[in-house]
């Protein structure tokens, strides 16, 4: 659940709203049988922040039966888009709230088909005389009841009347197009009774929605304000390492990975099954992930755990390409706007590249050390995929589109990645190998299977063995953007040969820091080095893996000429320092 | 605490610190309804980690009011 600023904040905030111009608008009547200020001044703010016009009117206090009943009211003049109707059972049951059992069952039952009846015609009426939409609350259920532990027994208590009042209301509301129940007994259950409902403030001023919560009831009430302009979100572009499974599969293995029955693996499943019962409504599921594609797709195919199959992806993008370009991509192939697409990624670097780039993307950092976030932020997620109506073609929508990603190919176009490493701020800390160091350097070159030119693994003492050979250089770097810092994310090992030859026997990179030129950036390090000794020539080797293709192209990007199964460099030679690293 | 007083009265009710003294109340702040008076309690019980009951915040009118209420739960 994502906390919300304070109700004061909000209050200022509205001060501050000046009359800009946007095209998306927006007029906002408010009905309250209670005091319900501040929800007007949050619900601007919280407009306003996503570029909408909002024009509001909130009725008198409590006289939203007068307003709906007079064709003059001002709530008619004011002609509203769409109109928020929130009362509780204060309002319908007067004193019989507290005293219920002064009728008996016979006439509570009356009671309430009466007080249903007249709310259902209420609603009617006013989305008959008006152009609007009406969105009402439901009623919360109390946990009061005037015969404690007896209420259970009793026959058509006063719990069941609020029930029944619900129910009734939504049968006969349910197909009225223009009308939408607002379930404001969620709400409360959501949050707690104690917690929505304060009595000093109900006291104080009929506050029956304490002022902690109006910014988060604020915020459901977005969710309709947004649907009714057309506002929603039809797409969720998935990560995977991290993100819809635990552990990363260049690193971990099919084995490896968390998605099995274990505490971790259990958070991962929630949420595949919670974005797979958004894929059932209509919602489609895509990938946007940097992996080897046989690897991370191999999972998807056969992993016995995964939830979520490789027909529920309505277009997959599994590669080393940016992934910038990799969403726009998306967005094409499903002829989707980039505005209506979610972003899911547990990699901040990859969340603020997207932002940047794709401001109209609305991309969510799911956090990678606390899985089970993940799960019930997407619950409080699914609000801004809400629709006004849900009909058997948004049902049916993934399946067309699985037919069009079947059938298309794209060409590959590339954000502005240059633009965005320069704001990220990222430094490179080079650190000998020392007693803190080798421990780090050993257990990389143990792990590390993607950015690995040689793969060679080696265990503590070889390091501290290698550290001491004065014919070696071993060191590290650690590197930090502006989201933190990475620690100890690269290491390489380079062969003093002879006088004029240096080999790079072992250079790596944690996927963490792939794809933000600190490769290059430690290449040159390493040639300027080399440069300073007078050393003619540095060379390396790229020894292919079934899971190195990262590392593929980086000596040819960087200039080294193959020769035989040597890439060389001549140290004479210019090359291209990365301008947006700071190497120390 | 004066200080801390001040910048919450200063933030809800949208005035100037400098604006600000004991006698401060609905009738020189202009945003001092009966609403923004709750707010501003409310602001208040929170960050001095206090409870003012139903009784007390009736008695209060004023900025001072408040001070003096603080000072008497802080002893």
């Amino acid at each position: 659940m994502p906390s919300e600023e304070k109700l004061s904040s909000y209050l200022n905030k509205s001060k501050l709203i000046s009359n800009s111009n946007y095209a998306k608008k927006i007029r906002i009547a408010i009905l309250g049988g209670f005091t319900l200020n501040g929800l007007e001044e949050t619900m601007r703010v919280k407009c306003d922040e996503k570029k909408i016009q909002c024009t509001t009117y909130v009725s008198g206090y409590n006289q939203y039966n007068q307003e709906i009943i007079d064709e003059k009211s001002q709530l008619y003049k004011f002609s509203p888009d769409i109109t928020f109707l929130i009362i509780d059972c204060r309002n319908v049951f007067g004193e019989l709230f507290l005293n219920p059992y002064s009728l008996s069952a016979e006439e509570r039952k009356q009671f309430v088909q009466t007080k249903s009846d007249e709310i259902i015609n209420l609603a009617k009426t006013l989305v008959k005389k008006s152009n609007s939409k009406l969105i009402i609350s439901n009623f919360s259920i109390p946990s009061y009841s005037p015969i404690g532990i007896n209420e259970t027994r009793e026959e058509f208590g006063l719990h069941d009347m609020v029930r029944s009042l619900n129910q009734n209301i939504k049968i006969g509301l349910r197909l009225e197009p223009e009308i939408f129940i607002y379930d404001l007994n969620s709400f409360v259950s959501k949050f707690g009774e104690h917690n929505v409902f304060n009595y000093k403030q109900f006291f104080y001023g009929d506050i029956r929605i304490s002022l902690d919560y109006i910014p988060y009831l604020a915020q459901e009430l977005m969710g309709y304000v947004t649907a009714v302009l057309g506002l929603i979100k039809k797409c969720i572009v998935l990560d995977l390492d991290n993100t819809l499974w635990g552990g990363i599969i260049g690193e971990d293995g099919f084995e490896g990975i968390k998605l099995s029955d274990d505490p971790i693996g259990r958070a991962y499943a929630e949420f595949q099954n919670n974005l797979l019962a958004l894929n059932q409504r209509g919602i489609l599921l895509a990938i946007n992930s940097k992996n080897n594609f046989d690897e991370a797709i191999q999972v998807i195919k056969e992993h016995p755990n995964m939830i979520l199959k490789e027909d529920n992806f309505a277009c997959v993008r599994i590669n080393w390409n940016d992934k910038v370009a990799n969403m726009k991509e998306i967005s094409d192939e499903l002829n989707i706007g980039l505005d209506s697409m979610v972003f899911v990624d547990d990699d901040p670097v990859n969340i603020e590249y997207v932002r940047s780039n794709l401001p109209e993307v609305m991309s969510i950092q799911m956090p990678a050390d606390n899985c089970h976030n993940n799960a019930s932020n997407l619950k409080s997620m699914t609000a801004i995929f809400d629709m006004l109506k849900l009909t058997d073609e948004d049902k049916a929508r993934n399946t067309m589109y699985l037919e069009q990603r079947k059938r298309a190919e794209f060409k590959i176009q590339v954000g502005n990645l240059e633009n965005f490493l320069k704001q990220m701020n990222i430094s490179v800390n080079i650190k000998n190998a020392d007693d803190f160091t080798i421990p780090r350097i050993s257990q990389l070159t143990l792990k590390t299977n993607q950015f690995n030119l040689t793969t060679r693994r080696y265990q503590e003492e070889d390091i501290r063995k290698f550290s001491q050979d004065s014919k070696k250089i071993v060191e590290c770097a650690q590197i930090k953007d502006k989201f933190g810092d990475n620690g100890i994310t690269a290491a390489y090992i380079v062969n003093k040969d002879n006088e004029q030859q240096w080999t790079i026997d072992t250079f790596l990179l944690s996927c963490r820091v792939i794809g933000r030129g600190v490769e290059d950036g430690i290449l040159s390090h390493i040639i300027e080095k080399a440069r300073k000794d007078g050393i003619s020539q540095v060379r390396g080797e790229y020894i292919k893996t079934e899971k190195n293709q990262p590392a593929e192209n980086l000596f040819a990007g960087f200039g080294f000429k193959k020769e035989g199964d040597f890439w060389i460099f001549d140290t004479n030679n210019q090359f291209k320092k990365p301008k947006h690293l700071v190497i120390s | 605490m004066t200080k801390t007083l001040f910048e919450i009265v200063s933030r809800v009710m949208n005035i100037p610190m400098e604006k600000i003294s004991d006698i401060s109340g609905p009738n020189s702040i202009p945003d001092w309804d009966s609403f923004n008076m709750f707010v501003l309690l409310d602001e208040i019980e929170k960050e001095f980690d206090v409870k003012f009951s139903l009784e007390e915040t009736l008695e209060i009118k004023t900025v001072g009011d408040f001070r003096k209420k603080l000072e008497g739960k802080n002893k």
